[in-house]
C-alpha cells in the first residue's frame, strides 16, 4: 500500500507538467493574444511586444524557457495584471474558493449522505420519492438560477442577508447554499444507488444471517461498500469545488479562482492559465489518489497490487 | 433540502409581485452613509493601476481619482479644465503649448511635482519598451510616433535628411513662441526624414524610393531618442509641448489617461512592480489605502494633494463587479452608492426610469456600428451596403434597446452641438447641389425598404415576394454573417438586425457569436464575413476621435477602409484654426465617408447608470469620467438630487464655487 | 427468487427487463412524458408557426409589441424582451437541449463504461496508465478545447460533413447550428471522464466476487467477463450517473453559451432561456418559469425512467 501511494505521488508532478504542455499547445492554437484590444497597435509596437515577451523565438525555445521556469516553481508574471506574479494570484485567491468549496462540500455531504441513506433503507417509501424528487430538482435548478432566487428571497423579501460580495459569515451563506445544492443532489442519489446495490450483496446477507442487528449492518458494513460511487464522484468534484466555480463567483461577486481562471483563458493570459491548470491538476490527481486509497478501506474486496 | 420551501415562496411571491414592485420613491434602500465614503462598482478588475498601461474605461475612471494630468475633464462636459497646470498659452498656429504649473502640486509622498516630472512621464509613455497600448493617442507630439516605433533619422556629413526633400510637405517656419532655447531651435528645424528601425524593412523602404536610394550611400542611421520628442521643461514650473501639426483639440487629448503623471522615482526603483500598493506613488486627489484584487480597491483622501481642501470624500471604495444583475442587486440593497455606465439591464429600464432621482439617461461620447468587410464579396459592392443600411429600421432598434437613439453618421449626434450645426450646413449644401427636395433628402439614410429592394435588384440580387414576406434566393447567405463578441447588448442588436433583414429583404443573415479574442483576431485580419459589431468610445471630446476611425491604412474602423482622399480632407480640416471652419471641413469629410459607407451606424448609447440621491457633485458626462474630487455625500434629504434629467442645469452651490475657483487661474491668464 | 429462476431458464435479459419496466408505473409515466415532449419539439414549432405565425426568431414588426408580454391566448408562455413567443422558443430550445443531453450522455456511456470497466478489470499497470490519462484529460480546461475547436472548425474551414449535418438539421444557411455539433463533440469529450471513474470503482469491488471467478473458470474471455458479467452488475450506479449527466451537460452548454461558445443566437436552449429569464425574475417571472418548468419536468421524467431502467436491468432485482 505504501509503495503504491509513493509511486502515485511521484507521478503527479510529471503528469502535471504533461497537462501544462497540452494546455500550452492549446493556448498557442487559439486565436488572439494577450495584448490585443479593440485598438489597433502600430506594427512596430506589436513587434516590440513580441520581442520583449520572447514571442519571436522559435516555439521550442519558448517552450523550453517556460518549462525550465515552471519546474523551478516559477510561473512568471501575469500578462494581463501587471506587476502581479501568478503564484501570488493563486495564493491570494485560492482561499476564497476553498472556503466556499469546503463549506459547500461538507453541507452537501451531510445532507446528501443522510437523505440518500434513509431513502435507500426505505426504498419506495414516500421519503424516498420525496427526497429523490428534491434531489432531482436540485439538479435541474442550475446555480445561475438558484443563486438569484436565493438572493431575491433572502436579500430582498426577508432582508436577512446581503445579496453579494465577500465579507463576514453572513455573506457566505447564500453562495454556500447555492454551490452545495447540486452536489447535495448528486451525493444523495449516488448514495442511494450505491447502498441499494450493497444491501443486496452476499456479505450483507451473511451478516444478516449471522443475526447482526440492522444498525450494525448498515454502519459497519453496508455504508462502506455503498459509498464507493460517492467517493469516485467526490475526488474530482472536491477538486473542482476547491478550485472555484465560475457561476457562483460571478453571481455573488466573490474573488475566487474559478472566475480568474476563465478570465485568464479568455484574456490569453498564458502564465496565469498554466499556473492555475497546474494547480488544479495537482489537486485533481491528489484527490483521485485519496479516492483510490480510500477504496481499499471502504471495500475490503478492492485491492491494489 | 431547503429548496422546496424556496420554490414555494417563489410561487407565492410571483403572485404578489405586482404589489411589491414600483412602490417607494427610491430604488431599494436609500440611507445616506454616516461616513464620507463612496462605494462605487467600477466594472471589470483593473488590468493595472499604471495609467499608461491600460486601454479600458473602467481603469480610466480609477485614474481620475489617483492621478492628475496637466488638465482635467470638466465634470459635466469633459472640456479641459486646469489641473496641475494652472494656466496655459497656445501658439498662434495651435501646434505649440506652454503650461504653467502650480507651485504646490505634490506626489503622495510629499515631493513636489515639477515640469521635469511631466517630461519624464510622457517620454516614458512613448518609450517602445514601456509598450503602452495607448501611446498612439499622443502621436500628435512631434517625433513621438517615430520614437515609439523605433524609427531612425538619417544623417550624412553632419546633416539630417529632411522630409521635404523626399516627398514630404515643407513645414512653414514657425512664429516665435515662448523663450528661445537650444532645444526649441532644434525641434523647429524642418521636419527630419525618419525611416524604419528594422533593417530589412528599411532596406525595402529605401529600394522603393530611387531618390533616397541614390542619396543614402555613406549616410548613417541615428536612432530617435526620448530627447528628440517635442517636450521641454523650460523651468521647474513651465512645460512646453511642440506638436507635429496643428491640433486645436490637443488640450482635450491631454485629459486622456496616457497623459496622467507617473512617478519617475517609483518606476525606476520598482520597475513593473511600482503599482503594487506598497510601492505606488500617486498624484491625484486620492491615494491607495488598500487593494484586494477582484474584491475592492480602497482609496483615501491624499493630504498632500494640492487641492486637498476641496476634496470632500474621505474614502472611495471601488468594487470590481461585472454581472449587471449583481450590480443592480448591490445597489438595491444599499451596498453601493453608484455604479458604472451601461449597467442597467435593458429589460429593467422601463421600471428603473420611474426612479427619476437616480437614473442617469444622457447621451454618450460613443458610437455603435456594424463594420462591413469591404474586402470580401458581397459587401465590396456599395449598392448592397446601402441596401442593408436602408433595410434596417434604426428607429425601431433604438425603441427596442430603450437607452439609445438612432444614429446615421459615424460621429454621435447631440454630443457636439457646434459640430451638429456644421453637419446640417454641409448636408443642406449637398442637397442643393443634388437638387432633391428636403423631404426626399431627409429620408436618404433612413429606413426605406422599397429603395433597399430596388438597390438589391440593381446589384443583381432581386428580392421577390414570397407569401407574406420576401425572399432573395440568389443572395449568398453563406458568405455573410453578423459577428459579435459575447455580450447581452450585442446579442440583442444582432437578433434584431437579423429579423429586420429577414423581414425587409428576405435574407436571413446568420449570427456569429464569438469569444472576444477570437472576434478581435477575425475583425483585425478582416477574416469575418459580412458584418462585425463595433463600439467606439471617444478618446477625447472632439469629432476627430470618431472620424479618425477610418483614417490611414491601418485603422480602428474594422472595415478595411482606406481612402487617401478622405485622409487628406481630415488633414486639411485639422490645419484650420477657426473652429467653425474646421468643423465644416470635418463635416464634409464625414459626409464623404458616409457616401462610401464602410459601416452601418446603429445607435448613440445612453450613459445608463444610477446613483443614490444623496451622492452629489457626480455628473453623467459623455464618457462617464467622474471627477471624484467634486463628489460629496449630502446627509440632508431636502438637499438631495431631484429629477436628475435636469442635473446638468441644476445649480449646486458647492460645485459651482469649486469650479469657479478651479478655472479662475486660466481665465486670469487669458 | 422468481427472477433468478427465470435467469437460469435463460430468458432474454432485455425482453425480461422490458417487461419489468412496463410494470413500473413511474417509469411508464416518465416514458410517456418524454414521448410527448419529443413529439412536441419535433412538430411543435411548425404547428405554432402554422397556427399563429410565431417562430422562435420572429420579432414583431409592430414596435409596440417588441417587449415582454405576460402569457395570454396569443402567447401561451408570454414573450421575451424582443417580443418573441416564449412557447416557440421553449420548443426550439428543447431540440438543442435534448440533443446536447442525449448525445453527450450516450458518448459518456459508451466511452466511459467500456473504458472504466476495462481499466478496473485489467487492473495493475494498465489500470494505472488508463486512469492517469483520465486525470490528465480532467485537468485540461475544456473551454480552451472548445475555443480551439471553434476557431479551427468554426470558421471558413468548417469540414463539409459538419456543414451538411447542420444544414440538414437546421435548414439552409444555418451556420449557427454547426457550432452546436462542435459543442457535442467537446462536451462528449469531457463528460465520460467521471463516468469512467465511477464504473471503474464499481468494477474494482465486483471483480473478485465468486461469479466472476466462476465465469473465468468456465473459460469466458476477458471481453465476455467485462461486458456480460461485470458491466450488467454495475449498471445501477451507471444509470443513475447517466441520468445525472443529462442535466449537467445541459447546464454546461448554458454556461458555454454564456461565454459565447455555445449555441448561436437566435437559437436558444433551455439553459440559455433560463439564464436570460433569471435576470428578469422580479419583473417578468414567466420568462424563467416556463422554460424552467419544462426543463424540470423533462429531467424528472428522464430520472423516473432511469430509475425504472435500473431496477428492470438489475440481474438481482428484488424488493426490500
Amino acid at each position: 500500500m505504501l509503495s503504491f501511494i509513493i509511486r502515485r505521488l511521484l507521478i503527479i508532478l510529471p503528469m502535471a507538467l504533461l497537462v501544462v504542455t497540452v494546455t500550452w499547445g492549446l493556448i498557442r492554437l487559439a486565436p488572439g493574444s494577450f495584448y490585443a484590444t479593440d485598438r489597433q497597435l502600430p506594427a512596430a509596437v506589436e513587434a516590440t511586444i513580441r520581442q520583449k515577451y520572447g514571442l519571436d523565438q522559435p516555439w521550442y525555445k519558448q517552450y523550453g524557457m517556460m518549462m525550465s521556469n515552471i519546474i523551478r516553481g516559477d510561473f512568471g508574471d501575469s500578462l494581463k495584471y501587471q506587476g502581479q506574479t501568478v503564484n501570488e494570484i493563486i495564493r491570494r485567491h485560492a482561499p476564497y474558493s476553498a472556503t466556499i468549496g469546503i463549506l459547500a462540500y461538507f453541507l452537501a455531504l451531510a445532507v446528501g449522505l443522510g437523505a440518500g441513506t434513509i431513502a435507500a433503507l426505505r426504498q419506495n417509501s414516500s421519503f424516498d420519492y420525496g427526497s429523490m424528487s428534491f434531489a432531482m430538482l436540485g439538479l435541474s435548478l442550475p446555480s445561475f438560477v438558484f443563486g438569484p432566487i436565493l438572493v431575491l428571497v433572502f436579500a430582498f423579501w426577508l432582508y436577512w442577508l446581503p445579496p453579494a460580495r465577500w465579507g463576514g459569515l453572513v455573506n457566505l451563506i447564500l453562495p454556500v447554499l447555492t454551490l452545495s445544492s447540486v452536489y447535495m443532489a448528486y451525493i444523495a442519489r449516488l448514495t442511494r444507488a450505491g447502498l441499494l446495490e450493497t444491501l443486496r450483496s452476499d456479505y450483507i446477507r451473511t451478516a444478516r444471517a449471522k443475526g447482526l442487528d440492522e444498525r450494525t449492518i448498515l454502519f459497519r458494513h453496508a455504508i462502506r461498500g455503498g459509498l464507493v460511487p460517492v467517493v469516485s464522484y467526490t475526488g474530482p468534484a472536491l477538486a473542482g469545488l476547491l478550485a472555484g466555480t465560475v457561476i457562483v463567483e460571478k453571481v455573488f461577486a466573490i474573488p475566487g479562482l474559478g472566475n480568474i481562471f476563465i478570465q485568464s483563458v479568455l484574456n490569453r493570459d498564458e502564465p496565469l492559465t498554466l499556473g492555475i491548470v497546474a494547480f488544479l491538476s495537482i489537486l485533481i490527481m491528489a484527490f483521485n489518489l485519496v479516492v483510490d486509497v480510500s477504496y481499499g478501506f471502504l471495500d475490503p474486496r478492492i485491492r491494489y497490487e | 433540502m431547503i429548496k422546496p420551501a424556496i420554490v414555494f415562496m417563489l410561487v407565492v411571491s410571483v403572485l404578489n409581485s405586482c404589489s411589491t414592485s414600483g412602490g417607494g420613491r427610491y430604488f431599494g434602500k436609500t440611507v445616506a452613509p454616516s461616513d464620507n465614503v463612496l462605494r462605487y462598482v467600477s466594472g471589470s478588475e483593473p488590468a493595472s493601476l499604471d495609467p499608461q498601461m491600460s486601454t479600458g474605461q473602467p481603469e480610466a475612471r480609477l485614474y481620475m481619482a489617483l492621478y492628475d494630468g496637466l488638465v482635467e475633464n470638466d465634470p459635466k462636459d469633459q472640456s479641459p479644465i486646469p489641473a496641475i497646470a494652472k494656466s496655459w498659452e497656445i501658439s498662434p498656429k495651435v501646434d505649440e503649448f506652454i503650461f504653467h504649473l502650480r507651485d504646490n502640486a505634490k506626489w503622495s509622498d510629499g515631493t513636489p511635482i515639477t515640469a521635469k516630472d511631466f517630461v519624464y512621464s510622457f517620454r516614458r509613455g512613448f518609450t517602445p519598451d514601456t509598450i503602452s497600448p495607448t501611446a498612439d493617442v499622443g502621436y500628435f507630439v512631434k517625433y513621438a510616433q517615430a520614437f515609439n516605433e523605433h524609427r531612425v533619422f538619417v544623417r550624412k556629413n553632419g546633416q539630417f535628411f529632411l522630409e521635404k526633400d523626399f516627398g514630404g510637405t515643407a513645414s512653414d517656419t514657425p512664429a516665435p513662441f515662448g523663450p528661445e532655447t537650444e532645444f526649441h531651435k532644434l525641434i523647429h528645424q524642418p521636419d527630419k526624414l525618419t525611416l524604419d528601425g528594422d533593417e530589412k524593412k528599411r532596406a525595402k523602404q529605401i529600394d522603393a524610393d530611387p531618390k533616397l536610394k541614390a542619396a543614402i550611400d555613406g549616410a548613417e542611421f541615428v536612432p530617435i531618442n526620448a530627447e528628440d520628442i517635442g517636450l521641454e521643461a523650460l523651468d521647474d514650473l513651465t512645460l512646453r509641448i511642440t506638436l507635429k501639426q496643428t491640433a486645436p483639440f490637443f488640450l482635450g487629448v491631454l485629459t486622456h489617461q496616457f497623459f496622467r503623471l507617473v512617478p519617475e522615482k517609483a518606476v525606476k526603483q520598482w520597475g513593473k512592480q511600482w503599482v503594487r500598493p506598497e510601492h505606488i506613488l500617486t498624484c491625484g486627489a486620492f491615494r491607495v489605502k488598500e487593494y484586494r484584487p477582484y474584491d475592492a480597491l480602497i482609496l483615501e483622501r491624499d493630504p498632500n494633494y494640492w487641492d486637498a481642501a476641496n476634496v470632500h470624500l474621505d474614502r472611495i471604495e471601488f468594487y470590481p463587479v461585472e454581472e449587471n444583475a449583481t450590480i443592480l442587486n448591490l445597489y438595491k440593497s444599499g451596498g453601493i452608492d453608484a455604479f458604472l455606465n451601461h449597467s442597467v439591464l435593458a429589460s429593467w429600464i422601463d421600471d428603473i426610469r420611474q426612479y427619476k432621482d437616480e437614473y442617469m439617461n444622457f447621451p454618450e461620447n460613443a458610437t455603435a456600428y456594424y463594420s462591413m468587410n469591404l474586402s470580401k464579396p458581397p459587401f465590396d459592392n456599395p449598392k448592397i451596403r446601402k441596401a442593408f443600411q436602408l433595410a434596417f429600421d434604426r428607429v425601431a432598434l433604438s425603441n427596442f434597446r430603450k437607452v439609445t437613439r438612432p444614429l446615421y453618421d459615424i460621429t454621435p449626434n447631440g454630443t457636439y452641438p457646434a459640430y451638429d450645426k456644421a453637419r446640417e450646413k454641409v448636408s443642406e449644401e449637398m442637397r442643393v447641389k443634388s437638387g432633391v427636395s428636403p423631404e426626399v433628402w431627409e429620408k436618404r439614410e433612413k429606413f426605406d425598404p422599397d429603395q433597399a429592394r430596388k438597390l438589391m435588384a440593381e446589384a443583381g440580387f432581386p428580392v421577390e415576394k414570397s407569401g407574406n414576406g420576401y425572399a432573395c434566393p440568389k443572395f449568398p447567405t453563406d458568405q455573410v454573417a453578423v459577428s459579435y463578441n459575447t455580450n447581452e447588448t450585442n446579442k440583442a442588436i444582432a437578433e434584431f438586425a437579423q429579423a429586420q433583414w429577414k423581414e425587409n429583404l428576405g435574407i436571413t443573415v446568420p449570427l456569429k457569436n464569438m469569444e472576444f479574442q477570437t472576434f478581435l483576431a477575425d475583425r483585425k485580419a478582416l477574416q469575418y464575413n459580412g458584418f462585425a459589431q463595433s463600439l467606439w468610445s471617444g478618446d477625447y471630446m472632439d469629432p476627430y476621435t470618431f472620424l479618425s476611425l477610418h483614417y490611414g491604412k491601418i485603422n480602428n474602423g474594422g472595415a478595411g477602409f482606406y481612402d487617401p482622399a478622405y485622409d487628406k480632407m481630415l488633414d486639411d480640416a485639422n490645419t484650420e484654426l477657426d473652429q467653425a471652419a474646421r468643423y465644416e471641413k470635418l463635416a464634409r469629410a464625414e459626409f464623404y465617408l458616409m457616401e462610401k459607407l464602410p459601416s452601418i451606424p446603429l445607435t448613440v448609447n445612453a450613459t445608463n447608470w444610477m446613483k443614490k440621491p444623496y451622492v452629489k457633485g457626480m455628473y453623467p458626462n459623455p464618457g462617464t469620467l467622474i471627477a471624484w474630487k467634486f463628489v460629496y455625500i449630502e446627509r440632508d434629504p431636502s438637499k438631495w438630487d431631484h429629477d436628475v434629467d435636469d442635473i446638468m442645469k441644476q445649480p449646486d452651490q458647492q460645485y459651482d464655487k469649486q469650479m469657479q475657483e478651479l478655472t479662475s487661474t486660466q481665465k486670469a491668464a487669458k | 427468487m422468481a427472477e433468478n429462476v427465470e435467469l437460469i431458464k435463460g430468458a432474454s435479459l432485455w425482453r425480461d427487463a422490458w417487461r419489468r419496466l412496463l410494470r413500473n408505473k413511474l417509469a411508464v409515466f416518465g416514458m410517456i412524458v418524454i414521448a410527448i415532449i419529443l413529439v412536441a419539439i419535433t412538430i411543435g414549432p411548425a404547428l405554432i408557426y402554422w397556427l399563429t405565425g410565431y417562430a422562435y426568431d420572429s420579432i414583431p414588426t409592430n414596435n409596440d409589441l417588441v417587449r415582454s408580454l405576460p402569457p395570454s391566448w396569443g402567447h401561451l408562455m408570454g414573450t421575451d424582451d424582443a417580443g418573441r413567443d416564449i412557447f416557440a422558443r421553449v420548443l426550439q430550445g428543447g431540440r438543442i437541449s435534448l440533443m446536447v443531453g442525449i448525445i453527450s450522455t450516450t458518448v459518456s456511456l459508451i466511452i466511459g463504461v467500456s473504458y472504466g470497466a476495462t481499466a478496473g478489470y485489467l487492473g495493475g499497470a494498465i489500470d494505472n496508465v488508463m486512469m492517469r490519462i483520465v486525470d490528465i484529460l480532467y485537468s485540461i480546461p475544456y473551454i480552451l478545447i472548445v475555443i480551439v475547436l471553434l476557431s479551427v472548425f468554426g470558421g471558413p474551414s468548417t469540414p463539409q460533413w459538419i456543414k451538411w449535418l447542420s444544414e440538414t438539421l437546421g435548414g439552409a444557411g444555418n451556420q449557427g447550428l454547426s457550432q452546436i455539433f462542435l459543442l457535442f463533440f467537446a462536451l462528449g469529450l469531457v463528460s465520460w471522464l467521471t463516468m469512467a471513474r465511477v464504473v471503474r470503482g464499481q468494477i474494482l469491488s465486483l471483480k473478485n466476487q465468486e461469479f466472476v471467478m466462476a465465469a473465468r473458470a468456465t473459460g469466458v474471455g476477458t471481453l465476455g467477463i467485462i461486458f456480460r458479467h461485470l458491466v450488467p452488475n454495475a449498471l445501477g450506479p451507471v444509470i443513475i450517473y447517466a441520468t445525472l449527466t443529462v442535466p449537467s451537460v445541459m447546464l454546461t452548454e448554458a454556461f458555454l453559451s454564456f461565454l459565447g461558445l455555445g449555441v448561436q443566437a437566435p437559437f436558444a436552449s433551455w439553459g440559455s432561456l433560463a439564464s436570460d429569464g433569471i435576470k428578469n425574475l422580479a419583473i417578468f417571472p414567466w420568462q424563467l418559469i416556463f422554460p424552467g418548468v419544462t426543463m424540470a419536468i423533462t429531467l424528472f421524467s428522464l430520472n423516473f425512467l432511469g430509475d425504472g431502467l435500473r431496477d428492470a436491468l438489475d440481474p438481482q432485482t428484488r424488493k426490500f
